[in-house]
């Protein structure tokens, strides 16, 4: 059992328009050309992910009002667990543009999500180490609600820790800075809007390798950081890979890192060694950026991307 | 069809020491009216209702009246529980059903005791679903 906490879950609504046109007449009208509704934030992709590679897991995370019940029921759909911790107010709902020819280019409205109350992170705490007697990892992922402490993915590593269960973080910010004093399992560093984590710069591949490498040697096990678009950098106390898609169409890039740790996690649950798991999820990233769908979660389909995958010993 | 296959996977519970207040804003917003308390290894210890809370604040309310007739002494007497921990209100006798059972054992025991919703438990008697009497309704269609 694997167990992933989303605390600020979301319905993700993607709308592909011909033209971004804001501009155009006093009182702009944009016409979708198609529309895709999801439940969504990072670990409830990672579940979606794992569910259809048959993999069980235990959703959890804070919801609230129509869109929480909405959150819910698609996640249930799914045939994940739930275990999530019910708030006042309502969940967020995000919206992302893709124009036609610019869809590395995603523009999107994200909402700040309810605000969390102190007795809700206590009963999340409780039913989480519930759960942490069934688990064999865990995911933390994702932007923290208004109310969540920046140490929150700290204490979650530390109890994952206690009961002996390896932990992912994929967060951004002060968050990450703070679940790296617990030394996770495998740090995938969110990028896009924060390229400085506890220190260190994260622009250039020197110094996510730099990072790496100082990371690793404190007891991460694993540090994983795209660049790029098209390329990942894998550091680990053995070495550190630079894995490269190559000729990738891209049709929408907005769940590629979700795609990718849990393309990572679930070869891992499978018995591949980190770099043939991350070589798989570098694949199942690339799928889903090439698919118009948030997370391509056919084994087929991945597994067709992963001869565009090249790896390269750097260290 | 096993139970495993056509429950609910949800894992929303009480815990003994949570208080009423909790507990009706815990059914207030996730739109559930009974849930299972289980302890801190996930083994359920009791059930618990917005009916076992309602005869908590008056008890022998649904034997005595056929309405409501007084809301202010209801909202008095939850007032004076409100703070009480949910364990002196549960029911402690659950009516469970282990995952690997089949449907038609799970809708007997829902129909011989009246019930419309079943705790399920893995072998170790730890909750890992609901089921209702609708996931029995779907799993027939």
């Amino acid at each position: 059992m694997i167990i992933t906490v989303t605390p600020n879950p979301a319905i993700d609504k993607i709308y592909w328009i011909e033209q971004l046109c804001l501009d155009a007449g006093e009182l702009p009208v944009m016409r979708a050309t198609r529309s895709y509704l999801t439940a969504g934030g990072k670990g409830i992709n990672v579940s979606i992910f794992l569910a259809r590679m048959g993999i069980e897991n235990i959703a959890m995370g804070f919801i609230a009002g129509e869109t929480g019940r909405a959150v819910e029921r698609r996640v249930r759909d799914e045939g994940i667990t739930t275990s999530f911790i019910w708030v006042e107010g309502e969940t967020r709902t995000n919206v992302t543009l893709l124009e036609r020819g610019h869809e590395q280019r995603p523009i999107q409205i994200t909402e700040q999500g309810p605000t969390v109350p102190p007795d809700a992170l206590k009963r999340l705490l409780i039913h989480y180490k519930r759960a942490l007697n069934r688990a064999r990892y865990v995911f933390l992922g994702g932007s923290l609600p208004p109310g969540v402490p920046t140490q929150f993915y700290q204490e979650l590593t530390h109890i994952a820790h206690q009961h002996h269960v390896p932990v992912i973080v994929n967060a951004a910010g002060e968050a990450l800075a703070h679940a790296l004093l617990e030394k996770p399992w495998l740090v995938k560093p969110d990028t896009r809007q924060h390229t400085e984590i506890a220190g260190a710069s994260l622009k250039t591949p020197r110094e996510i390798l730099a990072a790496g490498k100082e990371w690793t040697a404190r007891g991460i096990e694993a540090v994983l950081v795209s660049h790029h678009i098209t390329h990942d950098l894998l550091i680990t106390c053995e070495g550190a890979w630079d894995l490269e898609a190559r000729d990738v169409q891209f049709q929408n890039l907005l769940g590629a890192e979700d795609a990718l740790i849990a393309g990572v996690l679930s070869a891992t649950v499978q018995g591949a060694s980190l770099l043939e798991a991350a070589r798989f999820g570098m694949a199942a990233a690339t799928a889903s950026a090439e698919s118009e769908e948030l997370v391509v979660t056919d084994r087929t389909a991945i597994e067709r991307v992963l001869p565009k995958i090249h790896i390269e010993q750097l260290l | 069809m096993k139970v495993k296959e056509i429950m609910t996977k949800d894992l929303t519970a009480a815990e003994p020491t949570m208080t009423v207040r909790e507990l009706i804003e815990l059914f207030y917003q996730s739109g559930l009216s009974s849930v299972p308390v289980v302890n801190e290894e996930g083994r359920i210890v009791g059930i618990i209702s917005e009916r076992d809370i309602i005869e908590g604040a008056l008890p022998g309310y649904f034997e005595v009246l056929y309405g409501i007739t007084d809301m202010n002494h209801l909202s008095q007497k939850l007032r004076e529980i409100e703070h009480d921990r949910i364990e002196f209100y549960m029911t402690p006798e659950v009516i469970k059903i282990e995952e690997d059972e089949d449907d038609l054992t799970a809708a007997d025991l829902m129909i011989r005791k009246n019930v419309k919703s079943l705790p399920v438990v893995n072998k170790d008697g730890i909750l890992v679903g609901m089921l209702r009497r609708i996931d029995l309704l779907k799993d027939l269609l």
